[in-house]
């Protein structure tokens, strides 16, 4: 033990919950998704024991593959970790099938069915199946619909979806989306997958407010002045042109996890841990929350894209000139809005929400800033005091910091703001698992505490509703507006708040 | 959650009858139900000490093979009356020895194997079987078949899911019938063995009914400390899936102890560990010795020798010394400690003490005590130049059936690689019987 980089100590510990024997059915198994997170999560968590040995993975697409294709393409994809524990892999393996199917062809589900009877008879996984729909949005309502037609979700306790997102373009398809899977399966079997909330810092968010007293006090109109939320990327579009010009920044990252994190941010504390009471209480402050300017949504909403930048070394194109997009694309990648959420906690308290693509860092936080004392009985360092900030930083360098003023040394009394910091690193020092492999497992497990409600859900795009609306018919009202690739977003987003006397937290 | 009856009285029929009764149950009505593809559970219910309880009039009935609060109060009472050390844990076979001496003949009903935990029959086991033996070696084999569901509240749908079977008697009418317990387990199902019971009762009986790849449910504080070990080892050893309800009762011990050496600051002294020390109840000494196992695997160390040590009544503790990957020697001690209010199971841990001594930094003293009793003597003297990190390990409050069905809701075919490795070191640690 010459140098000890991980906790020798820790290893193993994870094991508290583990996975009912089931069989994991994954539609849309020949696409990017599966390889890249579902598979290695589920690998994972056999590498964590935390699989029983009556386990199966049933990949489901159209290509007609068998199971030996399909797990030498995994194998093929996983090589790099597969090296490092090349066993586990060979007994993961064993459990990995494959079965062509097609979500639209009611034959082929009931050939699925019987394929499932047989992995039951083979891996005695206990007739309980988890049903992961990774196929184009298109196929959320027909896939379920097909599922329940040929049986395979009647027994609630044994069967549940878990559909990825976007779920719905907007409240009246979400709505109809709703109606659909609702009408195939019970509420407590469809799990509505939001990879934000499988971050730890995100629910860190719970833990800090609910487990201390200290802070839930001043959790409040009393004290807090405005929250801002942020979700910063440096990436582009990437090769997501196709999706992303249909969808935006607002539907892509706002309406979904920017909206959970406020919820989580703003809810009232649940009565008791578990998923029905906190998923309650998400819905009721996001049923709460509004626009801040419901009449005239423009005037509390700014949209951007991303033009050309960087430097002559390494030129970044603009969103218009990248592959598959349109070159006349009115497709928004930044969005900044207000809200306000009318409840006794936090009426008046203006809630800022900003996304983008190409700023100039990778980064999530939550920003609380408290109301300014009363009276300024200090000369402050900086001109005037700072106001204490409650800052959760979601991604990277995960943790928590708390902006105060203390007596900048010498014979004065002059006030300086220091920082008092929480990182998961220096605490911890363990890399959290990915989210995927947290909420597979919350499937697996049948634990949705973790996942959206039909509510929620509904309530997240009709909070959205009139910026969907304006954007729909009188776009010219809320036009993009160009920002240059690497800085923070067009000017336009800090008028919003510099209306309000304020500005962005510059991380 | 609480326990639950079977669905209906089970029926009393003559053993060789029950093979086709649960033909027929099957063939009839519960091919489709979701018991059919789950795993067979055996369980060996001896309930000494409930049935000597009840039988000297310190219990009341019925039988139920739970170790519920009352028969924990009730055992707690016979130990000062019946002249055992404070000290003495309520599922020490000595208490149930002395029981054992003692006049009664009072009777409840058992319903051993009837009585089924509402945390394991969630899960719905296809198949129950439990071996009851009774006090009376003589009694002649009733063999019990019924049809069982967990309440619709626990998962159950109301219709039956599996069956349960019972077979009562004397060890011996046990012994004599155990060939109709094989053909009873779905060869193509999983099958857990849980020998609730001493693992110094009936080996041949225990050796009978969980070869692999069954997987086994033990617990090692109960039995000769010798015995309990070399049992772990040897079947790890022959690749079985062995699960030790004494290993898994560590949990909040292992979790407390990692927590204190997350942050990455305090790391490197796991790699200057100079000495730990392990207090626990009475005299069974395998628990403290799995953890200090677990720990020497965990940190590389190779142990050197092993020895007694005397100690001031409580019979003897164990010295051993380790040697690091660095060549420093770590020094290791198991004191057993009177307490006052023993906990349920035999050598229950105290407290325990890691010393580490990094170049060129002040000593780490890292000392975890358990929830109810203090650790004095680990927290006296010489540590005043130490940074200290000190914790209260939380009691883990889960029932034996609890800890079981939590294995059941997702077993593995294999031993836990930790506790694989750690049941070695602890084999060797145990000094040799004099």
């Amino acid at each position: 033990m010459d140098a000890v980089l991980t906790n020798p100590l820790r290893v193993g510990l994870r094991q508290e919950r583990v996975i009912p024997p089931q069989c994991i059915v994954i539609f849309g198994a020949s696409g990017d998704l599966t390889h890249r997170k579902l598979i290695p999560a589920l690998f994972e968590l056999h590498r964590q024991r935390r699989l029983p040995s009556e386990f199966g993975v049933l990949g489901c697409a159209r290509r007609p593959w068998s199971d030996a294709d399909f797990r030498s393409r995994m194998e093929e994809a996983l090589a790099d970790t597969i090296a490092s524990d090349p066993q586990a892999w060979e007994c993961f393996a064993a459990g990995l099938f494959y079965e062509p199917a097609d979500l639209s062809d009611p034959a082929s589900i009931v050939r699925l069915g019987q394929r499932l009877d047989s992995i039951d008879r083979l891996r005695a996984t206990r007739g309980n199946r988890t049903f992961y729909l990774s196929v184009s949005p298109t196929f959320y309502g027909s896939g379920t619909r097909a599922l329940a037609a040929a049986g395979l979700l009647a027994d609630s306790e044994r069967s549940r979806v878990v559909i990825e997102k976007p779920f719905g373009t907007d409240y009246a398809s979400a709505q109809t989306l709703n109606k659909v899977v609702q009408s195939c399966a019970k509420e407590n079997q469809i799990f509505r997958i939001d990879h934000y909330l499988g971050k730890e810092t995100v629910q860190n968010i719970l833990v800090l407010r609910f487990a201390n007293t200290i802070f839930e006090p001043v959790w409040n109109r009393n004290y807090i002045a405005n929250v801002q939320i942020t979700a910063a990327e440096t990436v582009g579009v990437e090769e997501r042109a196709g999706y992303y010009e249909s969808s935006g920044a607002l539907r892509d990252m706002v309406q979904n996890h920017l909206t959970q994190i406020l919820a989580l941010t703003a809810m009232e504390p649940p009565g008791r841990f578990d998923a029905e009471a906190i998923r309650n209480e998400k819905a009721k402050v996001l049923q709460a929350a509004r626009l801040a300017n419901e009449s005239e949504p423009w005037k509390c909403c700014v949209r951007g894209q991303y033009g050309a930048g960087g430097s002559s070394v390494s030129p970044i194109p603009g969103y218009r000139q990248e592959p598959g997009v349109d070159p006349n694309s009115t497709t928004e990648t930044y969005v900044a809005t207000k809200l306000f959420i009318d409840n006794w906690r936090w009426q008046g308290v203006p809630f800022y929400v900003r996304t983008g693509k190409r700023l100039p860092k990778r980064l999530s936080e939550v920003v609380l800033t408290f109301r300014e004392a009363p009276v300024h009985l200090f000369d402050a360092a900086g001109g005037a005091p700072t106001p204490n900030q409650l800052i959760l930083r979601i991604q990277p360098d995960e943790g928590a910091n708390i902006r105060f003023e203390v007596k900048a040394p010498g014979s004065g009394m002059r006030s300086r703001p220091v920082d008092m910091a929480f990182s998961y690193d220096e605490s911890f020092g363990e890399p959290s698992d990915e989210g995927y492999v947290r909420l597979l497992a919350d499937a697996m497990l049948g634990d949705p505490t973790l996942f959206t409600r039909s509510d929620e859900v509904e309530a997240a795009w009709r909070l959205y509703t009139p910026l969907l609306e304006l954007i729909e018919d009188a776009p010219w009202q809320l036009p993009v507006q160009p920002y240059e690739a690497r800085t923070w977003g067009p000017a336009a987003a800090d008028s919003l708040l510099a209306d309000d006397g304020l500005v962005w937290r510059r991380p | 959650m609480s326990a639950q009856l079977t669905l209906q009285a089970p029926t009393a029929l003559p053993p060789r009858e029950v093979p086709s009764y649960l033909e027929r149950l099957w063939g009839e009505g519960l091919q489709h139900s979701t018991g059919a593809a789950t795993f067979t559970l055996v369980v060996y219910e001896a309930s000494w000490l409930q049935q000597q309880l009840i039988r000297t009039g310190r219990a009341s009935g019925p039988l139920t093979g739970l170790l519920e609060d009352d028969l924990i109060a009730a055992a707690k009472l016979a130990v000062p009356e019946l002249g055992l050390p404070l000290s003495t844990a309520v599922m020490d076979q000595r208490l149930a020895w002395q029981l054992g001496q003692q006049p009664g003949a009072a009777a409840a009903e058992d319903q051993r194997g009837q009585f089924v935990d509402a945390a394991i029959s969630a899960h719905m086991p296809r198949r129950l079987i439990t071996l009851a033996p009774t006090l009376n070696h003589a009694q002649p084999l009733e063999t019990l078949v019924a049809a069982y569901c967990p309440l619709p509240e626990e998962g159950g749908g109301g219709a039956a899911c599996g069956d349960v079977v019972v077979l009562r008697g004397g060890r011996q009418a046990l012994r004599d019938n155990l060939a109709m317990v094989q053909p009873l387990i779905a060869a193509d199902l999983p099958c857990w063995v849980w020998w609730n019971s001493s693992l110094d009762e009936a080996p041949d009986l225990l050796e009978a009914l969980a070869p692999a790849p069954r997987r086994l449910v033990v617990d090692s504080s109960l039995g000769q400390p010798r015995r309990c070990i070399d049992l772990l080892v040897e079947r790890i050893a022959a690749g079985q899936a062995v699960n030790d309800l004494n290993w898994l009762r560590l949990r909040t011990w292992r979790e407390s102890l990692a927590m204190v050496f997350d942050p990455p600051a305090r790391r490197d002294a796991l790699a200057s560990v100079v000495q730990l020390d392990i207090d626990v109840e009475g005299d069974h000494p395998l628990k403290g010795l799995l953890l200090a196992a677990w720990i020497a695997d965990r940190l590389g160390w190779q142990l050197q020798e092993s020895y007694p040590v005397e100690t001031d009544g409580m019979g003897p503790g164990i010295g051993a010394s380790f040697q690091r990957s660095d060549g420093q020697a770590v020094q290791f001690r198991l004191m057993p400690v009177p307490v006052g209010s023993p906990k349920i199971h035999p050598g229950a841990l105290v407290g325990l003490r890691l010393i580490c001594a990094p170049a060129g930094r002040p000593p780490l003293c890292v000392i975890l005590c358990s929830e109810s009793g203090g650790c004095m003597r680990l927290e006296a003297g010489g540590m005043a130049s130490m940074e200290l990190a000190e914790d209260v390990v939380p009691l883990p409050n889960e029932s034996e059936e609890k800890e079981l069905a939590r294995l059941l809701s997702g077993g593995h075919d294999t031993t836990n690689p930790l506790l694989a490795a750690a049941a070695p070191i602890a084999a060797r640690l145990l000094p040799p019987q004099p």
